[in-house]
Order: C-alpha cells, then sequence, then structure tokens
C-alpha cells in the first residue's frame, strides 16, 4: 500500500511542478526525503488579506495510507489566524480531517489552505484566543496578523507601534515571540501584557 | 503506455511531415482522459460512477472500505456505492486477465433485457401474460393465484418466438379454458 503512496506522491509532484499555480508563485512543493512521505510546502499569502506579501512554510507528511486518509499537514512558518494554532501551528480544516477525498492532491490542499488564509471560519476555531479577536475586534486582529506576517513570513507591512511596545518587553528580559504572543493576546494592553508575563 | 504513445508520435512526425505539431500533447490529453481519480495511473479494471468518474476498481474497493459510514465518490461527493458503479469492458478486457485474480471481484454489469412488443391480445384480456383472480374463493383457483404470485413481480414477458413464450401462451390457454369451465359449472349449478 505504501507503493500507491508513493507512486502518487510521485505523479503529483511532477503536476505540481507543472501547474500554473508554482508558474505564478503562488504554490511551492519540495521533497524533504527521498521516499516521498515527507515534504515542504509553501502558500503566499493571498492578496488583499492581511497575509499578503508573505510566503508560509508547511510540513507534509504522507500516510502509509495516502490517499485514502489526508496528508498530515501543519504551519511552520508561525501565523496569526483563527483556524491555526499560533503556538503549534495545527490546522483545523475539513478536508484535511472527515471530508478528505482520495481524488484530492497536495495542489489542491496547498491551495485550499491559502483559501482558508483569505476566509478564516472563526465559529470553528483552532486558536481560541485568536478566534475571540478576530470575533470581538476585527481591526485588532487585522493588525496582528499584518504584524506577524511581517515578524514571520517576511511580510512587507511595519508597525512601527507594535515594535516599539515587543522592544520594550524584550529589554525587561522576556524572549521576543513570548512578547509578541502576549502582546497580541491582550489586544497590544503592554499593561496587562506585562502583568501576565510576570504574574 | 509511454512507450507507445511516444511510437504513435515518431510515426506521425516522420510520415506527415508535421502535420500535427501537438501530437504530444494530444497523447498526454487522452491519457488523462482514462486516469483512475485516485492512484492517477491508467485504470485498470475501470469502473465508472454514476456522476461519471472512472476509477480503478481496487483503488474504489479501497476508499469505500476505508469510511464505510460516508460512502461518496472521491471526486465529487455524490453519493456512491458498491451497487452503483458500472464496469467498463473494453475491447478484449475479459480475456487479458483471469477474473479470480481480481481480489475483490469487480462488481457485474447490470444487463436489462430491451423492451418487447407482445402479439398476445386474442382472447381481450388487455395484456400479454394470463393475469386473472377470482373472487369467489374457489379453492383450487385460490390456491393457484396466492401460491404462484405472491408478492413476487411479474416477471418479464419473454421474446416472442421462444420456446419459453410458446410455453406460457400455452399455459395460458389451458388456464382460460379452466377458467370458463369453472365459470359455465358455477352458472349451472
Amino acid at each position: 500500500m505504501a507503493n500507491i503512496a508513493a507512486q502518487r506522491i510521485k505523479r503529483e509532484f511532477k503536476e505540481v511542478i507543472k501547474s500554473e499555480e508554482v508558474a505564478k508563485c503562488a504554490i511551492k512543493l519540495e521533497l524533504v526525503d527521498n521516499n516521498y512521505t515527507e515534504l515542504r510546502g509553501e502558500i503566499a499569502g493571498p492578496p488583499e488579506t492581511a497575509y499578503e506579501g508573505g510566503n508560509f512554510v508547511l510540513e507534509i507528511k504522507v500516510p502509509e495510507t495516502y490517499p485514502f486518509n489526508p496528508p498530515k499537514v501543519r504551519f511552520i512558518t508561525k501565523i496569526w489566524h483563527p483556524n491555526i494554532s499560533s503556538v503549534t501551528g495545527a490546522i483545523c480544516l475539513d478536508i484535511l480531517k472527515d471530508q478528505w477525498a482520495a481524488a484530492m492532491t497536495l495542489r489542491t490542499v496547498l491551495l485550499s489552505l491559502q483559501a482558508l488564509l483569505s476566509a478564516a471560519e472563526p465559529d470553528d476555531p483552532q486558536d481560541a484566543v485568536v478566534a475571540r479577536q478576530y470575533k470581538d475586534n476585527l481591526e485588532m486582529f487585522k493588525l496582528t496578523a499584518k504584524h506577524w506576517t511581517n515578524a514571520y513570513a517576511g511580510g512587507p507591512s511595519i508597525n512601527t507601534e507594535c515594535d516599539d511596545k515587543i522592544k520594550r518587553l524584550v529589554d525587561m528580559g522576556i524572549e521576543e515571540h513570548q512578547a509578541r504572543v502576549a502582546l497580541s493576546s491582550y489586544n497590544w494592553d503592554l499593561e496587562r501584557a506585562t502583568e501576565q508575563l510576570f504574574s | 503506455m509511454a512507450s507507445s504513445s511516444s511510437e504513435v508520435k515518431e510515426s506521425t512526425s516522420r510520415g506527415d511531415g508535421g502535420d500535427r505539431p501537438n501530437t504530444k500533447e494530444d497523447d498526454r490529453k487522452e491519457d488523462n482522459l482514462l486516469e483512475c481519480n485516485i492512484c492517477l495511473d491508467t485504470a485498470k479494471d475501470a469502473v465508472v460512477s454514476l456522476c461519471g468518474h472512472l476509477f480503478c476498481w481496487p483503488c474504489l474497493h479501497q476508499w469505500l472500505e476505508t469510511r464505510p459510514n460516508r460512502q461518496v465518490c472521491p471526486v465529487c461527493k455524490a453519493a456512491i456505492s458498491r451497487d452503483k458503479v458500472v464496469p467498463l469492458y473494453g475491447r478484449g478486457s475479459t480475456q487479458q486477465q483471469d477474473p479470480r485474480e481480481k481480489v475483490p471481484p469487480r462488481p457485474a454489469g447490470q444487463r436489462t433485457e430491451p423492451e418487447s412488443g407482445n402479439g398476445f391480445s386474442g382472447f381481450g384480456f388487455g395484456d400479454g401474460g394470463f393475469h386473472m383472480s377470482f373472487g369467489i374463493g374457489a379453492f383450487p383457483f385460490g390456491f393457484f393465484t396466492s401460491t404462484f404470485n405472491f408478492g413476487e413481480p411479474r416477471p418479464n414477458v419473454p421474446a416472442q418466438g421462444t420456446p419459453q413464450y410458446m410455453e406460457e401462451q400455452f399455459l395460458s390457454k389451458v388456464f382460460l379454458w379452466l377458467a370458463l369451465i369453472f365459470i359455465a359449472w358455477l352458472l349451472l349449478a
């Protein structure tokens, strides 16, 4: 059975390399090992979203039962999104779980993830903190997501206010990522973030 | 597969002097048309779903086994099941392989006889087969009808001219005469 999986990934890999999305740099796929069991995907942040201009790297693990079961995918690049864990990069997407169908391919998975970035589902969250911010304060969510895109995915939008607040916490001896998480979780309220970090 | 298509390409490019510059592209498109939607290889023991999607039977079988509670088409997610796929038989495909090697066996094709016009209208009972029930509750006929017709749909009328057809015609006539005699007896008694 492992044979079907490897055989199919081989074909899919060729297909993706030739696809127009790769030509447009929207998605990318690389082999990590030679057995076609682990791959590295990359998707561009969709235009007109907080993720625009960022490149998001994904870890793709192909199970032996592929394509009868979905590949295991998670974000390696840190991202602020209601359906993606800001801690582990785990993804909540139906087609990677019970809605998987054997005719789906790595290409369609990458494109679905790109679509997920433009259309979040806050009612079916993976990261409760992010989802709450998305529902309560959409502007704050967009600002935070843009900042994370800049910090981790090479996005262009620099928010000096956020950077300053992080720098103040770093000066107090807090690790940068930890400071960013605390500030993001408390809507960039420096006082409350500090309180939480030192409590 | 690949070797045969490249042969075709070579012969056409030599013979026609580049009439069809897209032959290779065409070949690839044609191959794709016959690819299984699960293994992406040319479909073996091909079956097609009612929604029109092509699979290898072993691939589709495994998909149906993986999710017995949610059997949907891997392409369009329409309802699908073992009984609702149609096998495709290419010319000579049945001789190529011992079917016993094919585990699990591919579901058989369903064959429906074409509607045949019937010639039986002689006694004014409407359609071809004799179909009559007696409401009087006389023992022998009530017994016959309930025993022979109980809970079963009526079988198709066999084609005209076959031995079976002749036999049924004969039986119809026998029963008709029996019925007439019975009615006559009832009237006279």
